[in-house]
């Protein structure tokens, strides 16, 4: 037993001296803010000097851009009832364990049951009775000679169009042939053209060119030696990122025209795009992301503490939050950083009962007022819920949550053999969480990384596990007075201009915009260009649409970075 | 309400309640509800019956035996035509007539004890009292026909079972008070209370049987209109009493038929939480109505739950119909009850140009309680 207690205790040592350091490091963040010049404005390009690249990458289309395809080729009346497995969060994102993610043959039936739903509805015709419309009639551009027999002109006209949007690019002759043969034999068989069209429909929507993002890759004609994404890639990469689905039938006829080869002619595509209402869908997707919002699908509250945070509840909060943002951020275009101060939101009747409000049916944009405790996104219940336990508040898992999601500042984990009994055992002399955590604080070994979190964390206390204000804990007034990195604040008002004006805020978001887009983590290669973009992004006012566009404007969104030399020795060796 | 319960069982009871009313009378106590408005949303109505474990106390015949099973069982011991028979048996409770005797004996309530108020001021020697025993003069003439009929007993009683079924389910049904100019929520000598009614579903918690507070009600300003009632009230130690008012319609629903409750000279006393409410509405309810909603909005194979016999109950609610009389004939038209209504806090949603608090309606019928009694 002797050398495994020295084992873990090096490793608790070692551990807390490294979040003394992280919190050292941390607390001397803490500088004054950019100045905001121009405002609206475009961002400036990248200079010559900073390499702009990033790597080509095959990744696994998410659940979501899954369904906002599909739902913008065949219509929103599709209706799929999909559960895809969840990536691995990678660097703060899911979007970076797609590019490691694989397909295991209980994944493809997944894949495939929905693939079969999408099918069977594209062909369908309808039902008076039910009142339902008939997706064949408005879907397909041609009607078969005769129903129950094959159709190769119908079908190549349907399915060249379809395969396309599909496919992300044209499908070749051959292959567009052997499609129209195959849904010729099905409609043979079945007796019915349209059963024939959706058994291909079926495959196509398993086929890895669909289930996977590929970057393809061509020589670069301005940079000899290197290489860049072909312009459908290209096509790809902007719409996944910017409208989180596939490109339309205008972004891919960008890219065959060669449009999307010419700085001038990529301008034109991406404020098309960023005009699109589609828009939503990709600043949904990012932060939806970036906050951990996939953690909502596991999340649940104790009925008996808080009876009236049900799932509904929850599904609103997290739609709260993604409303707020995208009203903020795009809608009014302001200040990203105001997102931590803004007393604007939405108001549905389930999240009434939790902000004790009053809420019309329905969303409406709701304004806490002046002296509202609510201020900001880290007082909404999406965070607040969230980062918290089932029955109780967490300063910890609020301010580690804080720390990590918005700051980019990772938060070591505990020791494996950490002793939660003071905590989850109190004395009944310790009535307030901040009783409980000073207490917990006494053990060296938690302390070090525990006053990197807490601190923050206690000043959300006014608000329960459930989001719900409250102003004392068993009779004792909340204390949530605190400091983040050197600025002191005495309630929560306070933490969240302290967050607002945190020199590491900006350049958090820059860096997960920029792994986002680009699927990769950002390395040490890419410190630069994310320097460049943050002090751009605070030159232009923090107008969050300007940083999306600058980024997949700028070299690294189509520039391909060069395989290390292990790797291409590697490559050849494989080869 | 009394029933044998262990003593363990009732020392939990006891002390949870007193927990309750304590930790209930804490957060009351200095309460003062935002720009002095408050609403509440009923989630429960119960017809107050007095009840006791072994019914000896008010029904001291027992219960009544004699229901539609019963009754038809005996009229045609040997059967007969669909129309001699079952056709007769349902027309008998179509077309009530209470001018002939009944054929079956009904057990009225013999108990002196009965919640609800004196609605005429004066105690008579019929009149009820309190279960505590600290209120005389109860008018509650409607409980001395009911109190004996399994299927007005509640919890076991189905007819306010599927009542407030319906008030889950269905919104028709929807009761909102809203208290305005408060300035205290324990004591307040002048406060104004609107009944309206409201728009939306009911908020639960995720087993979808417990009412929640804090949810939001619109108020129907297309249908709802006649539903408005101002009531002037004070509080007092927390509890709302208002003044009378001459008629109030309650919008009500049984079985997805939407009804209504008249009631004549509408009073409430009403127990006030921040986030909830219980109490009650007396008043005299119109004898005809309250028959059609109650008693013929259920099939007889829910009124055999309970042997609730229609036929039979008109003719005593006739009898003991106590309030306003019909000009033309001088036989009363109303019979005094008492309403228990359970409510929830919610935010009510004022439309702009919605309805406003309406001047108490005047009453459809000329006479007045104390005129008759």
């Amino acid at each position: 037993m002797k050398p495994v207690f020295r084992s873990a205790q090096l490793f608790r040592t070692a551990a807390s001296a490294a979040c003394l350091l992280l919190g050292a490091v941390l607390a001397s963040c803490s500088g004054a803010e950019p100045v905001a010049e121009p405002k609206g404005a475009e961002l400036a390009a990248v200079p010559a000097g900073i390499e702009a690249s990033s790597p080509a990458q095959r990744r696994l289309i998410t659940e979501q851009q899954y369904l906002n395809t599909v739902a913008n080729i065949f219509g929103k009346d599709i209706e799929v009832i999909a559960q895809f497995a969840p990536m691995q969060r990678t660097d703060g994102l899911l979007a970076l364990g797609a590019s490691k993610a694989g397909v295991p043959s209980g994944e493809l039936q997944k894949f495939q049951r929905a693939a079969r739903q999408v099918a069977a509805q594209v062909v369908d015709n309808g039902n008076l009775e039910l009142r339902l419309a008939s997706h064949r009639d408005a879907l397909m551009p041609c009607k078969p000679a005769a129903a129950d027999k094959a159709d190769a002109a119908c079908a190549a006209m349907f399915l060249r169009s379809t395969g396309r949007l599909l496919y992300r690019r044209p499908l070749s002759d051959a292959r567009l042939a052997q499609m129209v043969d195959q849904a010729g034999k099905s409609a043979v068989q079945l007796g019915d053209f349209y059963a024939g069209i959706a058994t291909v429909i079926e495959g196509m929507l398993i086929s890895p060119e669909v289930l996977f993002i590929e970057d393809r890759t061509e020589p670069d004609p301005e940079h000899p030696g290197r290489r860049r994404l072909d312009a459908y890639s290209y096509a790809s990469r902007l719409s996944f990122f910017l409208w989180n689905a596939a490109p339309d039938d205008r972004v891919l006829k960008a890219a065959e025209s060669g449009e999307l080869d010419t700085a001038k002619g990529r301008a034109r595509v991406v404020d098309m795009m960023i005009a699109s209402p589609r828009l939503e869908g990709g600043v949904r997707g990012f932060f939806d992301d970036m906050l951990g919002f996939d953690s909502f699908a596991n999340l649940a509250k104790d009925p008996s503490a808080y009876p009236s945070e049900t799932g509904a509840t929850l599904a609103d909060a997290r739609e709260q939050t993604l409303r707020t943002i995208y009203d903020h951020l795009v809608t009014k275009k302001l200040d990203y950083r105001d997102l931590f101060t803004t007393r604007t939101t939405f108001m549905s009747p389930t999240l009434g009962t939790i902000y004790r409000v009053p809420a019309k049916p329905g969303w409406t944009e709701y304004q806490f007022p002046e002296g509202s405790p609510r201020v900001g996104l880290l007082t909404q219940v999406s965070f607040l819920a969230q980062h918290a336990h089932p029955a109780r508040s967490s300063p910890t898992r609020r301010g580690k949550a804080l720390r990590e999601l918005l700051l980019c500042q990772p938060v070591p984990l505990p020791p494996p053999n950490v002793d939660f009994s003071a905590l989850e055992n109190p004395k009944a002399e310790h009535r307030t969480q901040r009783d409980r955590v000073n207490f917990h604080l006494q053990n060296p070994v938690c302390a070090g990384c525990h006053k990197i979190t807490d601190p923050i964390g206690l000043a959300l206390e006014n608000f329960d596990g459930a989001g719900i204000y409250r102003r004392s804990e068993r009779g004792v007034d909340i204390d949530a007075s605190g400091a983040l990195d050197g600025k002191g604040f005495t309630d929560i008002a306070g933490l969240s201009l302290a967050v607002r004006n945190h020199p590491s805020l900006p350049g958090c978001l820059v860096r997960r915009v920029y792994s986002y887009g680009t699927g990769a983590a950002v390395d040490a290669r890419d410190k630069p260009l994310v320097d460049f973009l943050t002090a751009e992004f605070g030159r232009h006012g923090y107008r969050f649409p300007d940083l999306m566009r600058a980024i997949v404007l700028s070299p690294v969104f189509y520039d391909v970075t060069p395989p290390a030399p292990a790797e291409q020795k590697s490559a050849a060796a494989s080869n | 309400m009394t029933h044998k319960l262990s003593r363990t069982l009732r020392a939990v009871l006891l002390a949870g309640a007193a927990a309750f009313i304590s930790a209930a009378a804490m957060a009351a106590e200095d309460y003062v509800p935002e720009n002095g408005t408050i609403g509440y949303i009923v989630t429960d109505f119960e017809w107050q019956v007095y009840l006791t474990a072994d019914n000896k106390e008010e029904c001291a015949a027992g219960l009544n035996p004699w229901g539609p099973r019963e009754q038809f069982k005996a009229l045609y011991p040997n059967g007969g035509s669909v129309k001699d028979t079952h056709m007769a048996f349902e027309i008998a409770g179509w077309f009530p007539n209470a001018e002939t005797p009944d054929k079956f004996p009904f057990y009225e309530v013999t108990g002196k004890k009965s919640y609800g108020l004196n609605l005429d001021g004066k105690v008579d020697a019929d009149d009820f009292v309190s279960p505590d025993g600290k209120t005389a003069g109860i008018d509650n003439e409607l409980y001395r026909v009911i109190g004996c009929i399994v299927n007005l007993r509640p919890p076991e009683g189905a007819t306010a079972f599927y009542a407030n079924k319906a008030v889950m389910e269905e919104r028709w049904n929807r009761v909102l008070l809203e208290l305005t100019n408060v300035d205290s929520m324990t004591d307040d000598d002048s406060v104004d209370v609107t009944m309206y009614r409201g728009l939306d579903n009911l908020l639960t918690d995720a087993t979808g049987s417990k009412y929640l507070p804090g949810g939001s009600m619109r108020i129907d300003t297309k249908w709802g209109n006649k539903y408005v009632q101002h009531f002037k009230g004070k509080i007092v130690d927390g509890t709302l009493i208002t003044e009378p008012v001459p008629y109030t319609v309650v919008p009500w629903s049984s079985f997805q038929l939407p009804t209504e409750q008249k009631f004549h000279d509408m009073r409430m006393q009403i127990k006030l939480q921040p986030d909830s409410a219980l109490g009650i509405m007396a008043g005299y309810v119109d004898v005809e109505n309250w028959y059609w909603q109650t008693v013929k909005s259920e099939s007889t194979h829910h009124q055999s739950y309970g042997q609730s016999t229609p036929s039979s109950i008109y003719k005593v609610l006739r009898k003991r119909a106590d309030a306003y009389p019909d000009p033309k004939t001088g036989r009363n038209t109303a019979i005094s009850a008492s309403l228990q209504a359970k409510m929830v806090q919610t935010f009510i949603i004022h439309a702009p140009g919605g309805p406003v608090a309406m001047a108490p309606a005047s009453s459809p019928k000329p006479a007045t309680a104390s005129q008759q009694r």
